[in-house]
C-alpha cells in the first residue's frame, strides 16, 4: 500500500470520523516506513524520512507512536494481521491438511509478492531492528508449528518424527524467503510456492505424495 | 593464555595467537573475545565501543591500532569465529572417509560441538551477524554457503535428483542455522548434543528418504548415549 495511493489528506471539513482519520493516519505512517525503509535501511531511516513519505506532520507521528520501533512493531502486527486473514480465506473450504498448507503457502506468498516493501521490511530488515522486533519474529515464525505438526496426523510415519522437524522445517522456510527477499527479489515470492511447499510436506507425507501434490500445486 | 574477563565462554572465538610473545594477536584476541561476549548478553546495537575496551582490558589507542570502529572489530570477529567454525566442519567432513551421510553426521558433530563451546561467538555470527547491518549478514550468508558443497553429493542418492531445489543446501543449511540459534537465544547451549541426530535427520531426509535418513540418525544418538 505505496502512501500515493491513498492520496492526500483532504483538509479541512470532510466525510471522515476523527477515528477513521486516525486509523488512516496509521496505515499511511506504516506504508511509510516501509517505503523508507526500502530505500535506505531501518537502521538509517529517520523519523523524517517516515513522515515525508507518509506525508504527514511529526505531530501526526508522535500521536500515534512512541518512536521507530514502535511503528515497526506497528507494521509487523499489520501484515500478521493481514497473513492471518487471508490464510483463513485460503484454506476454507479446502479438504485435507496438506491442500490447507498448500494454499495457506500459496496465500502467504502472494501477498508478500504483491506488497514487495513490506515483505522485506518483514522478512529482511526485523532482523536488524533491535530485540524486540527480533522476537516478535520469533514468535510469529513459532506460531506455524502447531500448524505444521498436524500433518502428523497423516501417516504412522509421521507420528514418530523427531520432535524439532517443524522447528527446522520454519528455519528452512524463513531462510529461503529471507534469501529471495534479501536479494531483491520480494516481487518473486510467489516462485518459491514449489519450493516451500516441499519443504513443509516431504516429512509427514514422504517423497512421492509430497511430489505429487506440489506438481498438483503447481 | 591470560584469562578473560568475563564468567563464561573464557575461550578465544579466534584462532590462537602464533606465540605467547604475539602481544598484538593478543589484543586482538581479547578484543574479539569481549566483542563476541558483549554482543551475546545485550546485542550488537547496544553494545559500545566503551563497554568492549573496558571488557577487553586495552585502551582506546590499542583498539583503533587493530580496527577503526565498532563495526569492523565485529566483522573481524565474523571472520575468525566462521573460518575456524566452518574449516572445522571441513576438515572432518574430508577426515571422515565412511559415506556421504556418515561425512555428514561428522561435519554436523563438529558444528554443535563448535557452538555449544563457544556460544558466545556462535551467537554472534549465528544470531546477530544477521541483525547487524548487510556486510554482517553477507557474511553469514558466506557461511551458510560453505556448508553447501558438503550436502550437494547427497544428490546422488536421490532418484528425483534432477528436480531437488538449485539452493535446497542453502535452505536446509538455514534450517539447522535457526535451530541453533532459537537454541542459544533461548540460553539452551548445553542441550544441543541430544538436538543433533534430529537435526542430521531433517538434513539427509531430502537426499536419502526418511528410512535411510531416520536409521542414520538413530546410529549417531546411539553413538552419543554409548
Amino acid at each position: 500500500m505505496p502512501a500515493e495511493e491513498l492520496g492526500p489528506l483532504p483538509a479541512g471539513r470532510h466525510g471522515y470520523s476523527r477515528e477513521q482519520v486516525a486509523h488512516h493516519q496509521r496505515e499511511r505512517l506504516i506504508a511509510g516506513l516501509a517505503e523508507a525503509v526500502a530505500e535506505k535501511g531501518y537502521a538509517t531511516v529517520t523519523l523524517s524520512d517516515i513522515v515525508r513519505h507518509a506525508k504527514v506532520s511529526r505531530r501526526v507521528f508522535y500521536a500515534n507512536f512512541e518512536s521507530k520501533e514502535q511503528c515497526f512493531l506497528a507494521a509487523f502486527e499489520v501484515v500478521v494481521g493481514h497473513l492471518h486473514e487471508l490464510v483463513a480465506d485460503a484454506v476454507a473450504g479446502v479438504e485435507g491438511w496438506p491442500r490447507q498448507a498448500i494454499a495457506a503457502i500459496r496465500a502467504t506468498l502472494a501477498f508478500l509478492s504483491s506488497e514487495p516493501d513490506l515483505a522485506r521490511l518483514c522478512l529482511v530488515e526485523s532482523r536488524g531492528a533491535g530485540p524486540a522486533v527480533t522476537a516478535r519474529f520469533s514468535a510469529a515464525v513459532a506460531e506455524l508449528a502447531p500448524l505444521l505438526r498436524k500433518g502428523r496426523a497423516e501417516r504412522p510415519e509421521a507420528e514418530r518424527l523427531p520432535a524439532s522437524t517443524e522447528d527446522s522445517t520454519i528455519g528452512a522456510l524463513v531462510s529461503l524467503t529471507y534469501r529471495k527477499a534479501a536479494a531483491g527479489e520480494a516481487k518473486q515470492l510467489e516462485e518459491l510456492l514449489p519450493d516451500c511447499a516441499e519443504l513443509v510436506l516431504l516429512p509427514y507425507l514422504g517423497p512421492a505424495e509430497a511430489a505429487r501434490l506440489v506438481r498438483e500445486a503447481e | 593464555m591470560r584469562a578473560l574477563p568475563g564468567k563464561e565462554n573464557r575461550q578465544p572465538p579466534g584462532p590462537e595467537p602464533v606465540s605467547r610473545d604475539d602481544a598484538a594477536a593478543d589484543q586482538r584476541r581479547r578484543i574479539l573475545a569481549a566483542t563476541a561476549e558483549l554482543i551475546a548478553s545485550r546485542g550488537y546495537q547496544e553494545t559500545t565501543m566503551e563497554d568492549v575496551v573496558r571488557r577487553a582490558k586495552v585502551g582506546y589507542a590499542t583498539f583503533y591500532k587493530h580496527y577503526p570502529d565498532k563495526e569492523a572489530a565485529f566483522l573481524a570477529l565474523l571472520e575468525a569465529a566462521t573460518d575456524r567454525t566452518v574449516s572445522r566442519v571441513e576438515d572432518a567432513y574430508e577426515r571422515e572417509e565412511g559415506p556421504w551421510a556418515d561425512r555428514v553426521g561428522a561435519a554436523l558433530g563438529v558444528l554443535f560441538a563448535d557452538v555449544a563451546e563457544y556460544p558466545a561467538a556462535a551467537r554472534a555470527v549465528l544470531v546477530e551477524a544477521v541483525a547487524a547491518g548487510p556486510e554482517a549478514a553477507a557474511k553469514h550468508e558466506a557461511a551458510l554457503k560453505r556448508l553447501a558443497p558438503l550436502l550437494r553429493p547427497g544428490r546422488e542418492l536421490n532418484p528425483r535428483q534432477a528436480q531437488l531445489p538449485e539452493s535446497l543446501e542453502e535452505t536446509l543449511a538455514g534450517g539447522v542455522v535457526w535451530v541453533l540459534g532459537q537454541r542459544l537465544i533461548a540460553g539452551e547451549a548445553d542441550k544441543l548434543r541430544a538436538l543433533l541426530p534430529e537435526t542430521l535427520e531433517f538434513v539427509l531426509r531430502p537426499y536419502m528418504g526418511e528410512d535411510e535418513a531416520a536409521r542414520e540418525a538413530g546410529e549417531v544418538a546411539d553413538a552419543i548415549s554409548a
